[in-house]
């Protein structure tokens, strides 16, 4: 279930690695306070045991450790004078799903009820300790586009059961509910994965039950093996679930989770929401031409969510990062954790000469092949070595220069209907690791790559480009099939890949450009980027060993 | 037909049994990997992409006939879950799991095969009895417990051995070096294999022992007056020989399931977890060509050791040469 | 039957057995129930650690000294119960030192934990640990008190968990440990007794069969056996439990379906090196029929291997079990051994030293393993007396 939420969490990096608002938007951060990274030598050390990833820290075998997920190692690291801790609130969201299809969870009142009778704070007391934050929206209250005036369900079971009666339920006499026309509620099985393999959810889908049953809905827990879980799911062949999803920022994903256009084989909207009004909102949020617009029909989308209850938020997981204090130069905000790039760029002994950075890797990287990758341990090697046009804040978490150093988002009509036109004007002086220069055309070639060849995990990015274009060798004009304001963070979180080395590979499935050497310079290999870190080596089952880029292009200045 | 001939196409025939299995076994399990991608930004389209690209879009005689092709040619196709070839990831993971387990094995059997050897001799001795309560207690503690312990032990609390992986980060530069880290690195997990295996075998050992040695034919010797140590070698030993050798290659494929454990609480890098995560990650190239290399090399554990069987105890060859 | 009221074994199993019979009717709360803090110590440990305590503030007696001579409470938790609608008194804590700090406002249903994030941030506390380490963070005279303001019904309750519980303690989740442990025997008893058994006849049988029948029979039992050796236990059992579910007696069935094999082999090779035996040719030429020589030599001689592969088959599926809760592969509503150890192990326990957590079921099963053993090889023993120490 972890590694499941992790690759979801994968998938969801590169989106993550994108979005956001307009360029310029005012906060107290700035790239160009930043210059190439301090640190030399930086090891990613696979360490996958929870025990063994603590003890290293501990003892100064790694100075990082992105992500700890016990309860208990948070308090015993609370208490180790050699370490910083800090919390990040994050995009995970973990739901309680209903079969909106059919009696009884067709009802909205029903599903309302169901909602507030969800003891949230006190799941999250007993199965987190605390480290988690009771969810009742449906985008992370750290997202741009996040509203926080709607309609609310608190915990309050008995007003749960008034506002059931209000509306004409019953209670018969085994105390089950009986709907206004006289349908008495079947007994609800609650899809979950079993304890072994995910034991928090199957003990929250067990208190979900019994708080459903306590006002009247007969549930029992169903535990089975994740993948049947989600075969069920996909099948809709369900009554009710607990699911996980790696929310994003962007409010763009709620038209694939909820728009009734969704609920197809293959399709995101799994609870089977179908209201015309929504559908209207998501598509004004999805096709939106312009921020205001987006941000505009974002609000109305989650105010519209939190009234129909397609599903019941009930905690998102907050992050806990740790670093050694005899590193300075980290950046923590409630947003991300300590093993942001930002961090890298500055961190540097507290004292004494420069040495080797240590990053707990708690997965194995898989392929390392920016192609097939979905996993979010892969993009964190990746995204050393690639660069995308477009970075997030990481205070308000909008959308900020990178690569791009500004950009246009605009609809043109000339003829077969409005569509976006997007326009980046890259950086000067940014080059490959190899010493080539970097331009517009290498990103035009990396589009025209995926556009050829469909990799699944770009499939969605690339889908709607009608043309690329440059310009010139800093400017890059992406011209879409239809409107959208999303397209910016779509294309702009895409990361680039040098022309001159993509032009070889023949086959994307199986390339592996960490394993082979670069055909000019061998202390390379073929994953040559463009960022702040140059990959060296990876030894499978070890680590990955990657170097500051002394030529890093924001050093350049 | 010879008795080479049939037990070599009955191992053929096996290894089909075998192939056909899996694949069979993996496409029931419910759920397939393009369902576990539980992501709002992948579009229904984009799924049916990951699909072609799996080759689950193909009809399943097919894939079958593929995945046969693939497998007899030991190239395996790519991995669904880490999108490596498979051969590739096995190649990387094979040395760590041999080292780990051949060396433990080896250790263990011999240990366990002298203690117990000598226990049979000096029966009724405090040697016995140490013999018999080590043994005992060495097996049955459960595998994880005394890893983690010995983890906690001699890698935490007192840092004797690292605590992850088979090298330091970053390794030690030359060829001795790099060898001798590696064997540090190693050294906890073969020592916990070792302590939880040798046990196993001391008795066995000590058992089996103790019955050869009551068989008329020792008693003869010995009545004949031979040296004890060649009573011992040439006829006990002798005896034992087969059987020994039988538990020896019949223990290997066991002893893979224990690599899982032994690798998680390790944190190597090996085929034990890699054949956990494929298996849970529906990871149909993965799993086949993991359960396709055990099963090959069992079935050649299976023909050696009667191939053994018959060079040593000569009395099976002829029986099996008679009928 | 004497010798064996003389084996420890025997008695520990005696033992074990009227525990896993008793059960849970030894205690008072179910075991799957919370009954206090996560991770308490066990009574006998950590004396320092404070008693629970349960204050009640209310307009009447509206402060409490705390006289603190221990180390912080591991859990605080503060409700208002009863009619007190919206008073403007507040809930305030004077510590030694420190300015009073204003916890909570007297409001109808207010109710707020140590574990609360939001409660940590509004107090000004680190996010970290629960609230109540910070605010009892050394000894002295604590005063916890309500603000003036005007009078009202009901009640301030503040709770200090203090962190001890029970025998051996309790779990991540507050269960109690040493329920789960008695709990526990019964799973461990019953996996590993009828694996064994089941594994043991199936193994006898068919290896007999292969070994004195050969031809055909030998050939297809082998081939099988070959076939189920070829397969690694661990991953069969995952795509399993995936296909069947993962309940006990399934595990039961199928930890025997796939442990027959060796016993099988063990004992066909003994039948093979025995059955050319002079003396079994000598019967054979007397005209003893193939049952007779089955029944009164074969069997008998194969008896010792046997009993020695079934007491070492008892153990092994005990082991089985621990080993595949380990790895999360057992049915995660019966509490077994194995899976408290998964537990402790996945919630950290090996990590924040939580060894009264681990022991128990860690050396439970040992010892229920060593006293199969120890029965067992008396039975080896008695079957065979040649094994017999005295005949040396």
């Amino acid at each position: 279930m972890r590694r499941l939420l992790l690759r979801l969490a994968a998938i969801a990096a590169l989106s993550l690695a994108a979005p956001g608002l307009t360029a310029g938007a005012a906060s107290r951060f700035s790239i160009e306070d930043y210059s190439a990274p301090k640190v030399k030598d930086l090891y990613l050390v696979i360490i996958r045991d929870p025990d063994a990833q603590l003890m290293a820290l501990q003892n100064g075998q790694a100075d990082i450790l992105g992500d700890i997920q016990r309860p208990v190692d948070v308090d015993r690291l609370a208490d180790d004078p050699n370490v910083n801790l800090s919390l990040a609130a994050g995009f995970h969201g973990f739901f309680l799903g209903f079969n909106n299809r059919s009696f009884p969870w067709d009802r909205v009142e029903l599903r309302r009820a169901a909602w507030q009778a969800l003891p949230r704070e006190q799941i999250v007391r007993d199965l987190f300790a605390g480290y988690a934050e009771p969810l009742s929206t449906f985008l992370p209250h750290v997202s741009p586009y996040y509203e926080p005036s709607v309609r609310a369900y608190p915990y309050d079971p008995d007003a749960a059961r008034r506002s059931l009666a209000d509306a004409g339920w019953t209670l018969d006499g085994d105390g089950v509910l009986v709907s206004p026309d006289g349908s008495r509620v079947p007994a609800q099985k609650l899809l979950c994965p079993t304890a072994s393999v995910a034991p928090t959810t199957a003990e929250l889908a067990s208190r979900a039950a019994d708080a459903l049953s306590a006002i009247g809905i007969p549930t029992s827990t169903e535990p089975m093996d994740f993948s049947a879980m989600l075969s069920r799911i996909d099948e809709r062949d369900f009554q009710m679930y607990v699911l996980a999803w790696q929310m994003t920022r962007d409010p763009d994903s709620l038209y694939a989770l909820y728009s009734s256009k969704m609920d197809i084989p293959g399709g995101s909207n799994l609870p089977g929401i179908s209201n015309p009004e929504l559908d209207a909102v998501l598509n004004r949020l999805r096709f939106a031409p312009d921020a205001t617009t987006a941000l505009d029909a974002a609000s109305d989308a989650q105010a519209l969510l939190a009234e129909l209850a397609p599903v019941a938020p009930i905690y998102s997981r907050y992050s806990v990062s740790a670093v050694r204090r005899d590193w300075k130069g980290v950046l923590v905000t409630d947003r991300v954790t300590a093993d942001n790039i930002w961090s890298l760029l500055s961190m540097e002994p507290a004292s004494g000469p420069m040495r080797p950075l240590y990053l707990v890797q708690e997965e194995e990287p898989r392929a390392l092949n920016p192609f097939t990758s979905t996993s979010a341990y892969d993009w964190q090697v990746m995204g050393l070595v690639y660069d995308s046009l477009i970075a997030v804040d990481p205070y308000t978490l909008e959308t900020i220069p990178w690569l791009a150093k500004s950009w246009k988002v605009e609809t043109e009509d000339d003829g077969d209907g409005p569509h976006t036109v997007l326009t980046f004007l890259l950086r000067e002086g940014a080059r490959w690791h190899d010493g080539r220069p970097l331009t517009s055309r290498d990103a035009a070639f990396t589009y025209e790559f995926l556009m050829k060849n469909k990799p699944p995990r770009y499939f969605d990015n690339v889908d709607n480009i009608a043309r690329v274009e440059t310009p010139d060798d800093a400017t890059l004009v992406v011209t879409m099939k239809n409107v959208s304001f999303w397209h910016l963070h779509r294309i702009g979180g895409l990361p680039i890949l040098p022309a001159h080395l993509l032009e070889r590979v023949s086959d994307w499935r199986s390339w592996l450009p960490a394993s082979e050497r670069h055909p000019d310079d061998p202390s390379l290999t073929l994953m040559t980027g463009s960022g702040p870190f140059v990959l060296r080596e990876y030894r499978p089952g070890e680590y990955v060993h990657l170097t500051g880029n002394g030529d890093f292009w924001l050093g350049r200045r | 037909m010879s008795y080479w001939a049939r037990r070599v196409s009955g191992a053929a025939l096996v290894l089909g049994m075998v192939l056909a299995l899996n694949f069979a076994l993996f496409r029931m399990m419910p759920g397939d990997p393009v369902t576990s991608v539980m992501d709002p930004d992948f579009s229904p389209e984009a799924r049916e992409r990951l699909r072609q690209v799996y080759g689950l879009d193909r009809p399943l005689y097919a894939q079958f006939a593929l995945y046969v092709k693939s497998t007899l040619s030991f190239d395996f196709g790519v991995s669904f879950l880490t999108g490596r070839p498979v051969a590739d990831e096995l190649r990387s993971r094979v040395p760590n799991t041999a080292a780990l387990l051949g060396t433990s094995l080896l250790l263990s059997a011999s240990l366990g095969t002298w203690l117990g050897m000598k226990a049979a001799l000096r029966r009724g001795s405090l040697l016995e009895r140490c013999v018999l309560w080590s043994g005992a207690l060495s097996f049955s503690f459960p595998s994880f417990f005394v890893q983690l312990v010995l983890l906690m032990a001699l890698a935490s609390a007192l840092p004797l051995f690292p605590l992850r992986g088979s090298l330091s980060v970053p390794p030690p530069e030359g060829g001795w070096g790099f060898a001798l880290d590696y064997v540090h690195h190693l050294a906890l997990p073969v020592l916990s294999l070792t302590l939880l295996g040798f046990g196993g075998w001391a008795i066995y050992v000590r058992n089996l022992a103790v019955k050869v040695m009551g068989e008329d034919f020792i008693l003869m010797a010995r009545a004949r007056g031979l040296p004890r140590r060649r009573i011992l070698l040439g006829h006990v030993f002798r005896t034992m020989l087969p059987t020994l050798l039988t538990l020896l290659l019949m223990s290997l494929p066991g002893v893979v399931s224990g690599a899982v454990i032994t690798e998680t609480v390790f944190s190597l890098h090996g085929v034990g977890r890699f054949l956990l995560e494929a298996v849970t990650g529906h990871d149909y190239p993965a799993a086949g060509a993991a359960f396709f290399l055990l099963s090959l090399l069992t079935v050649a554990c299976n023909l050696l050791a009667d191939l053994l069987y018959s060079v040593v105890d000569p009395r099976v060859r002829l029986d099996r040469s008679a009928r | 039957m004497k010798g064996l009221a003389r084996r420890w074994g025997f008695w520990c199993l005696v033992v074990l057995t009227i525990a896993a019979i008793l059960g849970e009717r030894l205690f008072a709360a179910s075991p799957g129930d919370q009954v206090a803090a996560p991770f308490s110590k066990p009574i006998w440990l950590g004396r320092y650690l404070p008693p629970t305590m349960e204050l009640r503030l209310t307009a009447d007696s509206p402060s409490a000294t705390l006289d603190w001579r221990y180390s912080p409470p591991s859990g605080l938790s503060l409700r208002v119960e009863g009619p007190a609608g919206e008073t403007g008194r507040f809930v305030e804590l004077v510590r030694p030192g420190s300015p009073p700090l204003r916890l909570a406002p007297v409001r109808e249903g207010f109710a707020a934990d140590g574990r609360d994030i939001a409660f940590k941030r509004s107090l000004g506390l680190p996010p970290f640990k629960d609230a109540s380490a910070h605010l009892f963070p050394e000894r002295g005279e604590y005063v916890l008190s309500l603000t003036d303001g005007p009078s009202f019904e009901g009640s301030v309750v503040v709770r200090l968990e203090g962190g001890r519980y029970g025998l051996l303690g309790t779990d991540q989740r507050g269960r109690d440990a040493a329920a789960l442990f008695v709990t526990g025997i019964r799973v461990s008893l019953i996996v590993g007794l009828f694996a064994a058994l089941l594994a043991t006849l199936l193994g006898t049988s068919l290896g007999l069969a292969a070994g004195y029948l050969g031809g055909w029979v030998d050939a297809v039992l082998m081939r099988t056996v070959d076939l189920l050796l070829s397969i690694p236990l661990l991953p069969v059992l995952m795509a399993l439990a995936a296909l069947w579910g993962r309940g006990l007696w399934q595990l039961v069935l199928i930890l025997s379906v796939f442990s027959w094999m060796g016993t099988a082999r063990t004992v066909r090779s003994l039948i093979l090196s025995l059955r050319d035996a002079p003396y079994i040719e000598g019967l054979r030429g007397l005209g003893a029929s193939s049952g007779y020589i089955l029944r009164r030599h074969l069997l008998p001689e194969t008896f010792p291997v046997l009993l020695a592969t079934m007491t070492l088959g008892v153990p092994g599926a005990i082991l089985s079990e621990a080993g595949l809760s380990f790895l999360g592969l057992s049915d995660p509503r019966v509490i077994s051994w194995g899976r408290m150890l998964h537990e402790a192990h996945s919630f950290g326990a090996f990590a924040a030293g939580a060894w009264w957590l681990l022991i128990p079921p860690g050396t439970g099963i040992s010892i229920l393993c060593l006293a199969f053993l120890d029965v067992g090889k008396h039975l080896e023993e008695t079957a065979d007396p040649r094994l017999r120490r005295s005949r040396t």
